[in-house]
């Protein structure tokens, strides 16, 4: 029949759901400014103090990654933005009849995750370029610039708007697995903040192994042109990431299809 | 037509639905009656493949809501009005679920006409009355123009004019031969707007027919007025009859047919001033049926 249900059906669907919620408009404007209003406050502090700097810090000095730092805080904005995605159908109870509509539910799942990471992939490399390129004008005539001509540091900006995407789906998987606003962002942020202190906690010896597989550690080797002593080459760290979406979508995939959509939470 | 077939649906413990078997023809509108907790929900929504049954199972024209390839098209639902994204315009979420079926949104227009809510498509849910609400997703269950309706309380929150409608509605849906298929907790509602009733509780089957056939289940009461009280009570526990004194003269005999308390009163030659069989109400009949099945009961004389 041609009213037959597909994966396109199901993701033209999810787009009018997506974008017709002020939860996703206020996400997406909150990564803007994160991303490039504090990276325009970080690179001009920079440009404020690099003459302070010591010679040993300016030598390892990247004006990428240092433009890009805006992205630490937009990730928990694009978290948000995964998270509330899934959990928003548990809470108001839509999520009924959502599957009414798609019974299938590795598709809506899928059909979800297609409409999450092609947006946040356009959201993600426009807050990304423009970051950059300001960050750049910042710098110019005081602190040395990096330019997209070269190929390192055109992956640095493009992997970055990738991080950014990567870390709204883990989002939406931990929404999947939890199905509770407020517990999804509890664990989301946790991972990225609470982790790193867990982990400072060991050995040093033990940290320079560990240290660098955590997500935001992964995103910072992602952001670098060059490759930091105790961390991953940048598509060694792109692979890990993927790794962990994979299995925290596979998890949350699982669930979804086991668990009954059920009664009022 | 919707068959359960040997339905049973755990939670935990809680054995919400147990061993339930019905069948939902076409043509008629079929009311599906249980107190509150009975389980009518948890069959809608395992009807709709949203829970999954613990044994046994649901399906709409012998298929499984799994396997329907594009379930607007088939079946519309009407579970919970208020689940809707409050943040979300009526229209939007309309469209959302008319493009993932590929129904063309300028069905969305009809159903919003037809629901009576066109002035208030671009609002957001969450500013809705339940009223609204309820025409809300009367409007998505009809999006796809389905064979097969099923309404979960749908008469709740509302307004006279709205009852009206919607009763109104389900009778036309019958009569185009649609499956219709509507719960409610009241049995006056179903009285009125349902042409079999299957009722149920505690998740077990109870009853089914339509609403004469359940009347009929229940012992109707006579009423009589007689010039000798005393002398005729006395007669009539004699045959077998249980008489309550309910006024001066009055009283209401169960047990026995009118024509039998007016042949007792002949033979013991009390004057008889009025004699009225009184049938059993829906409501009687109700409370009579779930007695026994009414999971949060008031108890008339102190603790349970």
């Amino acid at each position: 029949m041609s009213g037959d249900v597909t994966l396109l059906s199901a993701t033209q669907a999810e787009w009018i759901k997506f974008r017709s919620v002020r939860s996703t408009i206020m996400g997406v404007i909150v990564t803007f400014v994160l991303t490039i209003g504090l990276g325009a406050l970080i690179t001009t502090a920079v440009r404020g103090h690099y003459n302070e700097m010591d010679p040993l810090r300016k030598l390892t000095f990247d004006p990428v990654s240092t433009s890009l730092g805006g992205t630490l805080f937009a990730q928990f904005a694009v978290g948000v933005i995964g998270v509330l995605f899934i959990t928003s159908e548990y809470s108001s109870g839509s999520i009924r009849s959502t599957l009414a509509a798609v019974p299938h539910r590795a598709q809506l799942a899928l059909s979800k995750l297609i409409v999450l990471f092609v947006s946040l992939l356009v959201v993600g490399e426009v807050a990304c370029f423009i970051t950059f390129q300001l960050g750049q004008a910042i710098f110019s005539g005081v602190v040395p610039t990096a330019s997209l001509g070269s190929g390192a540091v055109l992956r640095s900006v493009l992997f970055a708007g990738i991080y950014l995407t990567l870390l709204s789906i883990i989002g939406y998987s931990l929404g999947l697995i939890l199905r509770q606003s407020a517990a999804s962002i509890s664990v989301f942020t946790s991972l990225l903040l609470i982790l790193p202190i867990v982990l400072f906690l060991l050995p040093q010896s033990w940290q320079n192994h560990v240290a660098k597989f955590e997500p935001s550690a992964l995103g910072q080797s992602m952001m670098s042109p060059t490759t930091a002593v105790n961390g991953f080459g940048a598509v060694t760290a792109l692979l890990i990431l993927v790794l962990y979406v994979v299995i925290v979508f596979g998890v949350g995939v699982t669930l979804f299809s086991r668990r009954d959509a059920g009664a009022s939470q | 037509m919707i068959t359960v077939d040997h339905l049973t649906k755990r939670y935990g413990k809680t054995l919400a639905v147990d061993e339930l078997s019905f069948e939902v023809k076409p043509g008629v509108v079929t009311g599906f009656l249980g107190p509150n907790g009975s389980g009518k929900s948890t069959t809608m929504r395992i009807i709709l493949g949203l829970d999954r049954a613990t044994k046994g199972g649901a399906t709409i024209n012998g298929r499984n809501y799994h396997d329907l390839k594009a379930p607007l098209h088939e079946v519309g639902a009407l579970l919970d009005a208020k689940a809707v994204h409050p943040g979300r315009t009526a229209r939007n979420h309309l469209r959302a679920l008319a493009a993932s079926n590929k129904i063309k949104s300028s069905r969305v227009d009809e159903v919003l006409e037809f629901a009576g809510i066109s002035s208030v498509a671009n609002k957001k849910v969450g500013g809705f009355s339940m009223g609204m609400s309820q025409r809300l997703g009367i409007a998505g269950a009809l999006l796809g123009d389905p064979e097969v309706l099923l309404f979960d309380e749908p008469v709740n929150g509302l307004d006279p004019e709205g009852i009206k409608w919607i009763r109104e509605f389900f009778q036309s849906l019958a009569k185009e031969g649609r499956t219709v298929f509507v719960s409610s907790h009241l049995m006056s509602e179903m009285a009125v707007s349902a042409d079999q009733i299957i009722v149920i509780g505690r998740g077990k089957f109870i009853t089914q027919g339509s609403v004469d056939d359940l009347t009929a289940t229940v012992q109707g009461t006579v009423f009589v007025r007689a010039s000798d009280p005393p002398r005729l009570t006395a007669a009539l526990r004699g045959e077998q009859g249980v008489v309550q004194e309910i006024n001066d003269n009055g009283l209401s005999v169960t047990g026995l047919t009118s024509d039998q308390v007016g042949e007792i009163a002949f033979g013991a030659g009390v004057v008889i001033h009025e004699l009225t069989p009184q049938r059993a109400s829906l409501e009687d009949v109700f409370m009579d049926l779930t007695a026994d099945s009414v999971e949060y009961g008031s108890h008339p004389t102190g603790a349970p």
